[in-house]
This record gives structure tokens, sequence and C-alpha cells, in this order.
């Protein structure tokens, strides 16, 4: 039974990112009227680039080339403390989301030194964007963690998941939690409406901008990571949403929260595509957003606890 | 204890060899050997104190004015000395390397035996424990720090930033004193032990007390807003001196406001808020400057202000927890600020050692013009990576550890549930911002200098550090990983100081309990770096295997069509935090100087530059400059005569009098 778990969370971790990133791109495409890519390319684009030979530009240091293994490697290790299939993860340990979010920190920060690296202006305004929307994206984040281990009472990452639906204060927390959860994926994961990972002009990009320097091997780590970040944070909201009680069995909630893991890609995709990205100088709004969501939420797990104690 | 004051002796005759030795190589190395020697005296007493936790007090006969000298040592004194007399002699030997250049012209003499006087105060602070000769000490420290400061003294702006520095710790200075009577009035006494008996009893005054030696230990620490005299003196002092200043001497008010602490005993719950508002301010505050500097030796100054916030909100925690009887909090919030002192020593001085290594090489501490060093400096440039990397707390290096022990002080569940547990989820959120802003500013530092191509063609790197900076480098680095890989390790050393905290709770608290806590919390920053670690190392074998047998073609960088780039293109370090100072505009005030290119041909000699200014600094200054209008406008109402000035003065004393006699008389 344990076993299987692991199994299906490894299988989440590693596989899931290609075809979460399959569907939000077919969601897209079929809103806006066309067939769009097959579900899998994203396995395609990633075979053909480890086959590539790498071109490195004259002026890069070895941290444009250790940098995108130092993301991949970060986003791998924090898949061991990671929700993705609602309660579980391989190795809950207490305070590990501290440890999660600091881990994508170090990702962060290798993927802007390499950017900064190849000393394009281009990527050195990618970088600049990424650090600023980064440093505003903690707090939400951290407040959204702080307020589910106030109403759990849980200290590791995959307690943190046990909220339910139990009476309308909770229902509250969830949704405000899951709000700031999603603008989090969509800073993090550089999505509409803070990011338009299609748009073809370097000026308003922000995560594919950074990567521009990058090719063969380097650059399918990059996409990757950022496939696996997206895939975790989908997961965390599904993890918060998923309704099916434990008397299913644990395979059963597994199952289902993949399921809602592609529903929340979906719903990424139809924000997409209903949505335009917002101005540069609005993202520190919508940022706000999830901050005061969470904040939300934080406010109606005091008003639960404080009725308890 | 003797052999503290043999080391004592052994640094004072160091100083009086670099004073009085002919060849500036020689003095160098009069203070290295005085202070490796006093260095193992004292470790053979802090360390044994340290570990096994005992507690000494002795007294030393004297004679006026004060005849017999408190003398204490404890696991906290121990932990103080322990790592502030090797960081001084590192920065010795940094210093070696670094004032070389000037051996031929100019006398080092003095700055060596400065150096081994600030060693000799922190064996007076860190041991004694009667108020006049604990503020001779403390006194010698910041004038050793002044003198060492203005070592270019015939430069009118370092001339300056000294004497700015040697006022605000005077003002500092004057403010402890007061505390010291204020404590003294009431005891009778000059003894720490005395003081306690005072702090111990709830009364008004003690809350006055508490204020007071916030403030003074503030000053010295450099909490915002008692900052201003932090970034000018950090960037205008030699690098060793910067890195001692911010990582070894200014620790000194942490010391006191710990030291404090054990004497008041339980403290009340308003002073664990106080601290934790007033160090999350000073955190947040001082890290947004520290994106917006082009000066790379005072972002570094901002950077400690912003650490030192971190401390107090660890200390705040503490007092939290003793206020409400919770161990855990007690536990978390003292181990995480005391290690977080020890580790913000580390990655400091490494960087600010980085920082002037930058400086010896191209004579330049200006992001804005540097850039691509990275090829020229190496040691350098991973030096330095490796201090921004710990210093924005990430794991696996030593900063992680201490920032998590307190987000799982601030996220604890033995947190009263209701406003307070709100109010301490916003912090560990203002916590998260802090990382997160300290993340940009140190890719930025980084990024800008070392990375990219060179911005200025005019800038010459010279050769990388010389043997002594690189080792002293290397001491650093090495406290950063190892910290980072064994915190069980690290936790075990400072457990006896934290554990003095414990005790304060009633019943004397379980210390056993505590360390468990404390050791378990630290789990996952052993996992994560176990597991990024070996992830990264297997990464890097497959990479090394798809990798084929003719090196990677090299081509110019993507300039997306632009064929004419040039390295000004380039995102310098003002762009680089445009967008994030824009959001902090309200306390980030960038100064302008622009005159831009106009008409179709323009002339040549268009500018555009960027400084950004200390608003608390601008607005001292400005007030400074009312009061001496305002101190002019009132004389000029007085008469020059001197009758009629003392006439003026005699009224002002009979009205202080008079309000003085109307409150219930003078005491």
């Amino acid at each position: 039974m344990t076993v299987a778990l692991y199994v299906l969370h490894l299988g989440a971790l590693l596989l899931l990112p290609i075809l979460v990133i399959g569907v939000i791109n077919r969601t897209r495409a079929i809103w806006a009227g066309r067939r769009g890519p097959p579900l899998l390319q994203t396995w395609f684009d990633l075979r053909r680039l480890l086959r590539k030979q790498p071109v490195y530009s004259e002026v890069t240091t070895s941290v444009f080339r250790v940098g995108p293994l130092v993301v991949l490697a970060s986003a791998l290790a924090s898949g061991a403390f990671v929700p993705m299939l609602r309660d579980f993860a391989p190795w809950p340990l207490g305070f590990d989301f501290v440890a999660v979010a600091y881990l994508w920190g170090l990702g962060r920060m290798a993927m802007m030194l390499a950017a900064l690296d190849a000393g394009s202006s281009f990527e050195g305004m990618g970088a600049s964007r990424e650090a600023t929307y980064g440093a505003l994206v903690e707090p939400a984040l951290f407040l959204a963690l702080g307020t589910l281990a106030l109403v759990t009472g849980g200290t590791s990452f995959s307690q943190l998941m046990n909220v339910g639906f139990g009476d309308p204060a909770r229902a509250v927390i969830v949704i405000g939690c899951a709000v700031a959860l999603l603008i989090v994926l969509q800073a993090e994961a550089a999505r509409v409406p803070v990011d338009d990972p299609a748009t073809h002009l370097e000026l308003t990009m922000i995560h594919e901008v950074m990567i521009l320097d990058h090719s063969g091997p380097e650059l399918a780590a990059l996409q990757y990571s950022a496939a696996m970040k997206l895939t975790v944070c989908a997961a965390l909201v599904a993890s918060l949403l998923n309704p099916v009680p434990a008397q299913f069995g644990a395979v059963a909630v597994a199952g289902a929260n993949l399921a809602l893991t592609l529903v929340v890609a979906i719903v990424v995709g139809l924000i997409e595509g209903l949505v335009a990205r917002l101005k540069l100088s609005a993202i520190p709004q919508y940022l706000t957003v999830a901050v005061v969501a969470a904040f939300v939420a934080l406010l109606a797990a005091t008003w639960l606890r404080g009725g308890a104690a | 204890m003797t052999q503290v004051l043999i080391a004592a002796g052994v640094l004072i005759a160091g100083a009086a060899l670099a004073l009085l030795l002919r060849n500036n190589v020689h003095r160098a190395w009069a203070a290295l050997a005085s202070q490796a020697v006093a260095t193992v005296l004292v470790e053979s007493v802090a360390v044994p104190t340290l570990l096994e936790g005992t507690d000494w007090r002795g007294t030393l006969r004297w004679s006026y004015p004060a005849e017999a000298i408190a003398a204490h040592l404890d696991p906290l004194s121990a932990f103080f000395l322990s790592w502030s007399l090797p960081m001084t002699l590192l920065g010795t030997l940094y210093a070696l390397g670094y004032l070389r250049p000037y051996f031929k012209t100019r006398n080092a003499g003095p700055q060596f035996a400065l150096l081994n006087i600030t060693s000799l105060s922190f064996l007076l602070i860190y041991t004694i424990e009667t108020a006049t000769v604990f503020l001779l000490g403390w006194e010698i420290a910041a004038v050793a720090a002044w003198l060492l400061v203005i070592w270019d003294y015939p430069n009118q702006k370092i001339r300056f930033a000294g004497f700015n520095y040697l006022v605000s710790t005077h003002v500092g200075f004057f403010v402890l004193v007061a505390a010291f009577m204020l404590m003294h009035a009431h005891t009778g006494s000059m003894d720490f032990e005395a003081f306690a008996q005072f702090l111990r009893a709830p009364s008004p005054l003690r809350g006055v007390t508490f204020v007071t030696l916030v403030v003074a230990f503030g000053l010295k620490s450099a909490f915002f807003p008692f900052h201003t005299w932090l970034p000018r003196a950090h960037s205008a002092a030699p690098a060793h001196v910067s890195a001692l200043m911010s990582g070894v001497i200014h620790k000194a008010g942490l010391f006191g406001l710990l030291r404090f602490t054990l004497l008041m005993g339980q403290p009340e719950e308003w002073m664990g808020w106080a601290l934790i508002a007033f160090s999350a301010h000073s955190a947040v505050i001082a890290v947004a400057y520290t994106t917006a500097q082009r000066d790379l030796k005072r972002l570094l100054g901002y950077s400690s202000t912003e650490n030192v916030g971190i401390v107090g909100m660890g200390i705040g925690l503490g007092y939290l927890g003793l206020a409400w009887h919770r161990p855990a909090l007690v536990a978390l919030g003292f181990t995480g600020a005391i290690l977080h002192i020890v580790n913000h020593a580390f990655f400091k001085c490494l960087l600010f050692y980085a920082a002037g290594s930058v400086y010896r090489a191209t004579h330049l501490i200006d992001l804005e013009r540097l850039g691509g060093l990275a090829r020229k400096v190496p040691w350098t440039a991973a030096f330095f990576l490796l201090g921004g990397a710990a210093i924005s707390g990430l794991p696996p290096f030593n900063g992680f550890v201490s920032e998590l022990l307190l987000y799982a002080g601030f996220l604890n569940g033995g947190v009263p549930a209701g406003v307070e547990r709100i109010a301490l989820i916003i912090a560990a959120a203002v916590l998260a911002l802090v990382g997160g802003i300290s993340m940009l500013a140190m890719t930025r530092a980084f990024g800008v200098t070392f990375l990219g191509a060179p911005r200025d063609a005019s800038v010459h790197a010279e050769a990388d550090s010389s043997k002594s900076m690189r080792a002293a480098m290397a001491v650093c680095a090495l406290g950063v990983v190892l910290v980072g890989l064994m915190p069980a390790a690290a936790l075990r050393v400072i457990g006896p100081a934290a554990a003095l905290f414990t005790r304060l709770l009633p019943g004397g608290g379980d210390v056993g309990a505590a360390n468990a806590l404390v050791a378990s919390t630290v789990t996952p920053v052993n996992v994560a770096a176990g597991l990024f670690l070996g992830l990264l190392g297997a990464l890097l074998l497959v990479r090394r295997m798809l990798a084929g047998s003719q090196p990677a073609p090299r081509h110019v960088t993507w300039g997306c069509g632009y064929t004419a780039v040039s390295p000004r293109m380039q995102y310098s370090g003002t762009s680089f935090s445009l967008q994030f100072v824009g959001v902090f505009e309200a306390v980030l005030k960038l100064l302008k100087r622009v005159k831009l290119p106009q008409g179709p041909f323009p002339a040549k000699g268009s500018h555009l530059n960027t400084t950004c200014v200390d608003s608390v600094e601008q607005k001292m200054f400005e007030s400074l400059g009312h009061s001496e209008n305002l101190a002019r406008r009132i004389a000029s109402l007085v008469s020059a005569e001197p009758t009629a000035s003392f006439a003026v003065g005699l009224l002002a004393l009979a009205a202080i009098a008079a309000v003085a006699l109307a409150r219930g008389g003078l005491p």
C-alpha cells in the first residue's frame, strides 16, 4: 500500500509535469479554436534538447553551465517533502515546508545568476523581474502555510493539507489558501497573468527571457524544472481542495488528487485563455492579492481556533 | 581566568611591539603572533566553559575608582569570546595582505596595534561585570574602531565618516551610561549582580531601563533607525576593519542585550513584542536599502543592520516564550538568535573580505563600473558567491540553519491562539520577505560585479587576492559550509549558552528537552542538504556523460537579432533593482543627476547618475540644520550683554527647579 504511494509520488513528480504542460497548452489551444500540440509535446522537446550539442556564449563562466543543474537538483530535492497526493510525502519532517521554500529560492538564485552570466541586457531584465516578484511572493506563501499550520496543528508539509471542509470557517481557509497558492503558482512557474510563456517579444518576458542563451541539455534542465515546479504547485492546490474522505483508502485519495491536479492545470489553461498578461507595473499589486487571500484565511483560522480554545 | 589575564598582557605587549618595531612586516607578525597566543590562552578557558556549561565568578582587586572588579565567565561570555578573538586574528591575517601595497610608504604599526587593542576590549566587555570597567572596554572598542576606520585619513570623506561614527557611538555610550546611572541610583552599586536585584523586581523604572538599554545596544549594533553611521563607516574603512566591525565588534551590542536579559530574568510580554517589532522593522528597511546601493561595502553595511534585525526578532521571540512560559519558544528563539550571531560573523566577514579583494584588484568598489570579474579573480568570486548564498539563508549553508530555527519558533504550535498567533505568523512572513529581498540584493551584487562582461574598459583587474587574504576567506568559508552541513555539532557547541535562557523559566526549565527539540528541528537541514548535494552530484555526472568528446562551441551572446551590442547595455546595478525600488519608494529615495541628450545631433557629455540616499540620515541632517537655525534665532533674541545672558540662564534654572518642586520635590 505504502509502496504504491511512493511509486505514485515519484511518478507524479517526474512524469506528471510533462502531462500538465500538455494539458495547459491543449486547453489554451482549444479555447483559441486551434487543435494544439500533442499532450506529450514537452517530452519530445526534452528528448530533442538532450541530444543537442549546446553552444555557450564567450562571456559565460561555469555559473552558466552549473546553474541549470542546481535549479533541477533543488526542484527534485524539494520533491521529498511536497505532498502531491494530498497528505502523503515521502520524507515528512517538521517545518520541511521552510526547506522547500528555501530550496526553491536556491533554484531561483541559480537561475538568475546563470541569466546574468550571459551578459545580455535581455537576460538581466528577466533576472531583475524574477528577483522582484520572487521576493514579493514569499510572504504570501508563508502566510498561507502558517495559516494551514495553525488550523491543522501540523508541522510537516503533508500534515498541513488535512484541513477538510467541516464548517464554513474551514471552507474560507481552504479557498483563501488555494487562491494564494494559485497566485504563487502563476508567479513561481511564470504563467499568465504574471508572465506569458508563449509571448514572442523578449521585452515582455520574465522566465523565457532568462533562459534565452541556454541550449541543449541545460535548456532541457531548466524547462523540466519549471514544469516540475508548476506541477508541484498545482498538486498543492489540488491537495487542499481534494474532497475524497480518507476512509476510501489512500490510493483512491491519491488518484483523485492526481485527477484534480490535471483539473487545476485546465483552470490555469483557462485563465491563460481568458485573461491577458498584466502590465509589469501591476504585477506587485496582483501578488498583493495573494497576500490578502492568505491573510483572510489566517483571520478565519484564528476565528476557528479561538472558538476551540 | 589567569589565562585571560595573561592573554590581556600578551595583547598589550603585541600592540607595543607593533608600534615599536621598524618594519611593517615585522609589526604585522608581532600582532599576529601575540593574537594567536592570546587566542589559544582564551580558548583554553572559553571552550571548556562553553562545552561544560560551567559558571565562574571572581573579583580582581584594583584601586580607585573600581576597588573590586567583578569578573564573570559563563557560557554566554565564553561563546562570544570563543569566536571573537579568532575572527579578529583572521582579520589581522587578512590585513597583512590587504595593507601590503602601503607597506613601503606608510607605517602600518598603529593598525596592527589597534587590532590587538580590539581583541583586548573583547576580554573586558565579555568577562567584566563592573559597570565602570565594562564601560571602559566599551569605549576602548569604540575608539579603536574609529581609529581603524580612518586609516586613509588624508581623504576628507573618510574623516567625515569616521567622525560621524565617533559621534554616533558616543551618543550610544551616553545612553548606556544613563541606563547604568539609573540602575546605580537604585542599587548604590556598580556591579551587574546588584543591577540584577533591581531588574528582577517588576517596576515602571525597570521598563524605562529596558528601553534605555535597547537604545544603547541598538546604537552599538546599528539597528534601524540608529544605523546612519554604519553604511558610511563601512564603506570608508579598510576591508578588514569593515568586516570586523560588522561581524565581530558590533556584536557587543547583542551581547549586552543578551547579558541584561539574563540579569533581568522574567521579561514582560510587551518587551518581547517591542523587540520583535523594532527588529522586524530594522530588518525590512535595511534589506530594502541593500537592493539600491552602488557601493559594494555600503550594501554589505546595510545588510548588517538587516541581520541584527533577524537576531533581534529571535531574541524577542525568546522574550515572549519567557513571558508565556513556553519552553519551545525560548529554546528556538534564543538558539536561533545566538546561532545567527556567529553565522553572521562567518558570512559577513567572508563577504567583506571578498569585497576588499575586489577593491585590491580593481581599485573600485562601485557596482556600476565593474562586471565580468569572475574570470579575472575566480577565488574571490567563488567566496563571494558562497557568502551571498549563505546570507540569503539558502541551504545547504549556515544561514539556513538559524533561519529555520526562527521559522520553527514563529510558526510554533505553542503560541497562544488568537492575536498573538496572527502576529507571529506575520512575523514569519516578514522574515520570508527579508530572505527574498536579501536574495535579490545578493544576486544583484554578485551578478553585476562578477558575471557578464566588464562594463568599463578603463577598469583593469590585477591579480586575484594574495595568499593571506585567501586564507582568511577560506577559514570563513569553511565555517559557512560546516555549520550548514553539520548543524547538530554547531548546536552542541552553542547549546550551553542557549540553555542559560531556558533556565530563566520558572522551575529552572528542562534543558534536556529544549536541546532535544532544537536538535530535532534542524533535521530538515540535513535531509535537504544531503538530497540536494546528492542529486546535484548525480546530475553533474549525467551531464558529463551526455557531453561529447569535443568541447562545446563558443559564440557571442544572442542579442535577439541586434548585432551592435556593447557591454554598457547590460543591466546595471541600478536597473536591476529599479522595479523593486519602485515598490519601496516610500523609504528608498533615489537621487538622480540627469543630463539627457538633446536635439538630433546631441553633444557629448550627457549622463545619468543615480545614488540611493539614506532617508533617515537626510532627515537627521535636515533637522540638525533646522535646530541650528532655531538656536541662532533664539540667540539673536538674547542681547549680547553678559548680564542679560546670565539672567536668562538663571531664569531657566529657576523654571526647571519650579517644575521639579511642583512634581513632588526632588528625590
